[in-house]
């Protein structure tokens, strides 16, 4: 059974590159791009593992890195100091500050919004104001990729397991059809209901049905109905 | 200043929680002559005299009658709230990017914050701190967003410009100087 988890509001993938950028204190204007492609791809697998949605945003910035990482790696035919070759990891690095300086808005917004929280407005019924609180206010601390962290530790240390290969037999037309005939013999008469009754998965079911079709085809087997919607039930075609 | 205006006003700003206004005060007043800014300078001074436990803000154009920062802990605790709106972190952002970037269209929204932002967009309409306000003239005529009057109460500013500003906000919260990176693009 897997779990399908759906994050809404998920932290998006300039958030987890900043979130390298910061843990790992690199200058944010000279990333070292094979360093950061792995961690992020490293991550990503994590959350494959997870079953986390991963979202196309997140998809989308590993093939950037990889081609920025590529480009990295191409000879240049001028001095790598030509100014006139331009780094392949300026679009990228412009987006990473302007969204950085974003985010710092937004942390100044929430700083604003609480100072202004602790003036209450005089005449407003502060109960009818109220906000249910959000599981966010419980977690608004713990960044999703700092449980990643621990969740990657944790399963880099379980110990590998090669995969369990279930098979299943087989189920064939031509058992089923003798299996119905000798059950006809010994029964004379079953519903087809319960002829079912035994069947584990849906390919014995499916067989099943397609032998009873292939026997009635035959002209082996009748089917009897006593009434509308009623039961219907399986004879051998010789008997009445 | 007159007594009298004084309590007036006093009386005004006690009862409507909503900012009182220039306009809404001349309405009040039946006269245009009494500048409202002069009279909640006054009663500012004399709240502070009378060591008074509320003081008069600045919001969203008008002025609002609201307690001292210093009593929050037991507001809080009588009113038992978390505070006057809870917003995840992603919400707060698109709501940054709207904030200083409006009007800004989703598409917009989007590219900055590097996620598709409609469903946080959609909660900050529902809180009306967002809203539309008209549509670009680019391809599509895609909407665009800006912020409220609303937003501006919530977030105890007067007008979009006392939002602080973006390299001042890089500053506090301690980020490198702005990029080296060479326009070579202009050479």
């Amino acid at each position: 059974m897997a779990y399908h988890v759906h994050l809404d509001n998920f932290e998006g993938p300039l958030d987890l590159l900043l979130y390298f950028i910061q843990r790992d204190k690199i200058d944010i204007y000279d990333i070292p791009i094979a360093h950061i492609t792995a961690e992020y791809l490293g991550y990503l697998e994590v959350m494959e593992a997870l079953n986390l949605s991963v979202a196309g945003e997140f998809i989308l910035l590993a093939a950037t890195l990889m081609r920025i990482k590529a480009r990295m790696l191409l000879p240049r035919s001028r001095p790598a100091d030509d100014p006139l070759i331009e780094d392949p990891r300026r679009e990228l690095v412009q987006q990473l500050v302007e969204y950085r300086r974003f985010k710092a808005a937004s942390e100044a917004l929430g700083e604003l919004a609480e100072r202004r929280g602790a003036r209450y407005p005089v005449g407003k019924d502060g109960a009818s104001a109220t906000n249910g609180a959000s599981p966010a206010d419980y977690l608004q601390d713990v960044s999703l990729f700092a449980l990643m962290t621990v969740v990657r530790e944790v399963l880099s240390k379980l110990p590998s397991r090669d995969p369990v290969v279930l098979r299943t037999e087989p189920v064939r037309l031509d058992d089923s059809i003798r299996k119905i005939r000798s059950t006809l013999a010994s029964a004379r008469q079953i519903t087809l209901r319960e002829l079912f009754v035994a069947a584990q998965q849906v390919q014995e079911v499916v067989v099943l049905f397609l032998a009873v079709l292939e026997l009635a085809r035959r002209g082996l087997l009748v089917f009897r109905q006593a009434a509308v919607f009623g039961e219907v039930t399986l004879q051998s075609a010789g008997e009445k | 200043m007159d007594e009298e205006l004084l309590q007036i006003t006093e009386a005004l700003l006690t009862a409507t929680p909503e900012p009182l206004t220039q306009v809404k005060f001349n309405q009040s007043l039946e006269r245009d002559d009494v500048r409202l800014s002069d009279v909640v300078a006054a009663l500012k001074l004399l709240f502070k005299e009378q060591q008074r436990p509320v003081d008069i803000m600045p919001l969203a154009g008008g002025y609002q009658l609201v307690t001292r920062a210093e009593y929050q802990p037991y507001l809080r605790r009588l009113l038992r709230r978390a505070g006057p709106l809870s917003l995840s972190r992603a919400a707060l952002e698109t709501l940054a990017v709207v904030a200083y970037r409006q009007p800004v269209t989703r598409a917009e929204l989007d590219q900055v914050r590097g996620v598709k932002c409609e469903s946080v967009l959609r909660t900050l309409l529902e809180k009306t701190l967002v809203t539309v306000k008209g549509r670009d003239e680019g391809i599509g005529r895609p909407l665009l967003y800006g912020t409220t009057k609303e937003f501006l109460q919530a977030f105890g500013l007067n007008n979009l410009g006392d939002l602080p500003r973006l390299r001042e906000v890089e500053e506090i919260m301690g980020a490198e100087p702005p990029p080296p990176l060479v326009d070579h693009a202009a050479e």
